[in-house]
């Protein structure tokens, strides 16, 4: 069954309430291993979720990070029962303050840089998606991940008529530490057949309930 | 006579869940909150003798209820149910009056270990 035409609305608020929930035990996972890393202890914030076509994908990440923005992002391929690539989009303040976690001072090498943000982005994306796959019970396989965007405008960081997906989860990540704050905004982009797998899957975990 | 066990979460299927996951033996009279602040209503009206406590959410989350729990005196059995699988969360919620900490997704058989470990089933 393919619908051509979803938007946000058309997952009912059960629905957007279960994968919530199911993102969230993902991020949990996300958070502990980043914590383990920066050997800091993370809050977790309750992570936001929207649902939006390819189209609006780019108004939705300039409402969210400010059009003017210079953003660092980095891909990562998933296939198997889901079929997409997760996004993970730094502000200019997130890479600052991610090298600065890490112990690095003063300019940065673009080297370090984007190995930093392969990094971390790699666990943001693998953690909450490996989570989110077992609690679905579901199995993906992931890509390695690649440097997407290095200091660009939002507003040019996706062109809408270059994705090759339908949809984006759109979650922002927020994870603070004791002393700093760490931003970044993870994208899901999926296909428009694993946007349907999706949602059956949500209805069968909570028909489980 | 019924215990009476409060779960609060902000997610409605999330406490779907944990209801779900108590054991069907155990009489329950349950009450549900969907932050801390309801949670310490309900508390304060006698609805809490076990609570199920996630911690992350909003309007009050779940360190703050349980150090305001605290300094009411805390008559009440918390378990801290949550997708932060930090061990330093645990230790934290324990310092704080915690008995318990379950991870998230809860299961029955977790929830059973800790309730006969306190001698409450």
């Amino acid at each position: 069954m393919s619908i051509s035409f979803r938007t946000v609305s058309q997952l009912s608020e059960d629905q957007r309430d279960a994968l919530a929930e199911i993102v969230n035990i993902g991020m949990g996972r996300a958070g502990a291993s980043l914590a383990e890393i920066l050997d800091e202890f993370v809050i977790l914030s309750v992570p936001q979720i929207r649902l939006v076509s390819s189209q609006d994908i780019g108004e939705a990440l300039e409402e969210l990070i400010g059009a003017e923005s210079l953003v660092s992002a980095i891909r990562q391929p998933f296939y198997n029962h889901l079929h997409g690539e997760a996004l993970v989009v730094y502000d200019e303040h997130g890479c600052r303050d991610l090298a600065d976690i890490m112990g690095h001072e003063g300019t940065l090498d673009e080297k370090v840089e984007e190995e930093l943000l392969l990094d971390i982005g790699n666990i943001l994306a693998g953690a909450s998606l490996q989570g989110v796959a077992e609690q679905l019970q579901a199995e993906i396989t992931f890509s390695p991940p690649s440097i997407l965007a290095n200091h660009v405008p939002v507003s040019e960081l996706l062109d809408p008529d270059e994705l090759e997906w339908s949809y984006s989860l759109l979650i922002e990540v927020n994870f603070t530490l004791e002393q700093r704050q760490f931003k970044s905004h993870l994208l899901i982009m999926l296909s428009e057949d694993s946007i349907d797998t999706l949602i059956q899957d949500i209805e069968a975990f909570m028909e489980s309930l | 006579m019924a215990t009476k066990v409060l779960v609060v979460d902000d997610s409605a299927i999330s406490r779907k869940m944990m209801i779900r996951a108590l054991p069907k033996e155990w009489e329950v009279e349950i009450s549900q909150a969907a932050n801390g602040q309801e949670a310490l209503e309900a508390y304060r009206q006698g609805k809490a003798e076990v609570m199920f406590l996630d911690l992350t959410m909003p309007v009050m989350d779940g360190y703050q209820t349980l150090e305001v729990l605290q300094k009411e005196g805390l008559d009440c059995f918390v378990i801290v149910v949550s997708a932060d699988v930090q061990p330093q969360a645990e230790e934290r919620v324990k310092k704080l009056g915690a008995m318990a900490f379950i991870k998230k997704p809860v299961n029955t058989q977790k929830v059973v270990e800790i309730l006969k470990e306190y001698g409450i089933l």
